[in-house]
């Protein structure tokens, strides 16, 4: 086995041993089904894909990051995940800040990977591969939460918005779409560094070798 | 030298029907801002559309949008010039369709977040296509995705503005009368238009092409000629 087999079949293995571990008596088993099926559609999607669309291991590894935070806050149904309660505890912030964590991380960590596939798949050039993964986020967590809207109403219509783990709190949706979008922002802001610092190296790089 | 000259014509032509165009939305813009049912409201919803306006006749020279697009962009604008002179729920076909159809809520300001992602996704893809190069599939579902976006990104300045505005008054301020749900239906009913208007363009474009592929032995070496000579 190659080495760069080696680590997509690493991430992978992580990935369902944390996903076998947290379905183990989750807090919610409905909710844990409802949640699992869309991170499970899109492993099997990544598995499929990888021959003759292989994204890097950076990609890679980013996407395992997200999904595994995903992982853990499906287990507690996100408003009882540990890690947020003592967050709570400690800060004062009022409310378990997990979900709204992971939406976040969602832009943070997903926003390069969707740059190298427009960037790999669709020809894309210029600053437009700057603004199409920040944008493409933006528009699937407002998918998102349209989804997590009609689920709300299907399985529990009386319950309304708490459902969604808005904790009380109106303008959940919307904080949860501007979490998402910071950051991607961020991350895209990072890489648009990273490269031109990579660049400014690499042309240095290249007058110094002509000079000689 | 005669392509030119039908060029120029062109030319002549989409600025025509573009200035008509301004013309028609001008008119009817200026007549709802005479005595608007609240001046306050009608202002802000209007600070937007006055500044997209201004891009689209900054840009004209450098882009000029084809003539499809800018009827699509003049007639969302006059539908959102409607809503801002009736501030959305006081929209008096909004009422009728209410009464006719027996529901909860005037339902104009969902509409035109539909006729949004309607009108406004073709535009966007031929800004996508013709300045970034989008080919093939994904400038069908690129689109979509920003008109999707944009409605997002609506929802959270909405958000932000009614929460510096107004907290107290909470979601009253943004027209969801009372619906909890009124972000998300809004953003799905723009999604929804913008994937029927995409549907229609890339079923369109397959026929195009099927005819196209047709007669192509014969036009292929006409076409290199023409582009020789232009």
């Amino acid at each position: 086995m190659s080495r760069n087999k080696l680590i997509s079949v690493g991430l992978l293995v992580w990935y369902l041993a944390v996903s076998v571990w947290m379905a183990q008596a989750p807090v919610d088993p409905q909710f844990w089904l409802l949640a699992s099926i869309l991170p499970a559609l899109f492993v099997v999607l990544l598995v499929v894909t990888h021959r003759f669309l292989p994204l890097s291991h950076t990609s890679y590894a980013l996407i395992t990051a997200f999904l595994t935070l995903h992982t853990i806050g499906v287990h507690y149904t996100y408003a009882e995940v540990p890690v947020g309660l003592w967050m709570d505890k400690v800060l004062h912030l009022g409310r378990n800040h997990f979900d709204r964590i992971v939406h976040f991380s969602f832009g943070f960590l997903l926003a390069y990977p969707m740059e190298e596939l427009f960037r790999l798949s669709a020809s894309i050039r210029g600053w437009v591969v700057y603004y199409l993964p920040v944008m493409t986020v933006l528009g699937l967590s407002g998918l998102w939460e349209i989804i997590e809207s009609w689920v709300a109403r299907a399985v529990h219509p009386e319950l309304g918005v708490t459902y969604l783990g808005s904790q009380g709190d109106i303008w959940d949706a919307q904080q949860d779409m501007a979490a998402a979008l910071y950051g991607a922002l961020i991350s895209m802001t990072v890489l648009l560094i990273v490269r031109a610092l990579r660049g400014a190296e690499t042309a240095l790089e290249s007058e110094a070798a002509f000079s000689e | 030298m005669a392509t030119i000259q039908q060029r120029d014509k062109a030319q002549v032509g989409h600025r025509r029907i573009a200035m008509g165009l301004l013309f028609g939305y001008g008119s009817i813009w200026i007549w709802l801002a005479i005595n608007p049912v609240n001046r306050h409201d009608w202002f802000l919803e209007n600070l937007l559309a006055v500044g997209l306006v201004a891009v689209l006749l900054l840009t004209y020279r450098r882009f000029p949008f084809s003539l499809t697009s800018y009827s699509f962009i003049a007639a969302f604008m006059v539908l959102h010039a409607i809503g801002a002179h009736y501030t959305y729920a006081e929209v008096p076909f909004g009422f009728w369709l209410k009464d006719m159809w027996g529901l909860s809520r005037n339902p104009f300001d969902r509409i035109v977040h539909f006729a949004y992602g309607l009108l406004l996704a073709y535009p966007l893809r031929e800004l996508l296509v013709s300045r970034a190069g989008l080919q093939g599939g994904w400038s069908y579902y690129i689109p979509a995705s920003g008109i999707l976006a944009q409605s997002g990104f609506f929802e959270v300045v909405e958000a932000i503005v009614a929460m510096i505005v107004s907290p107290e008054l909470g979601s009253m301020y943004l027209g969801t009368q009372g619906d909890e749900w009124d972000a998300q239906k809004d953003m799905a009913a723009a999604f929804g238009g913008a994937i029927l208007t995409m549907l229609i363009t890339a079923a369109l474009a397959t026929c195009h092409d099927a005819r196209e592929q047709q007669p192509s032995h014969r036009s292929a070496p006409s076409v290199v000629h023409q582009e020789g000579s232009a």
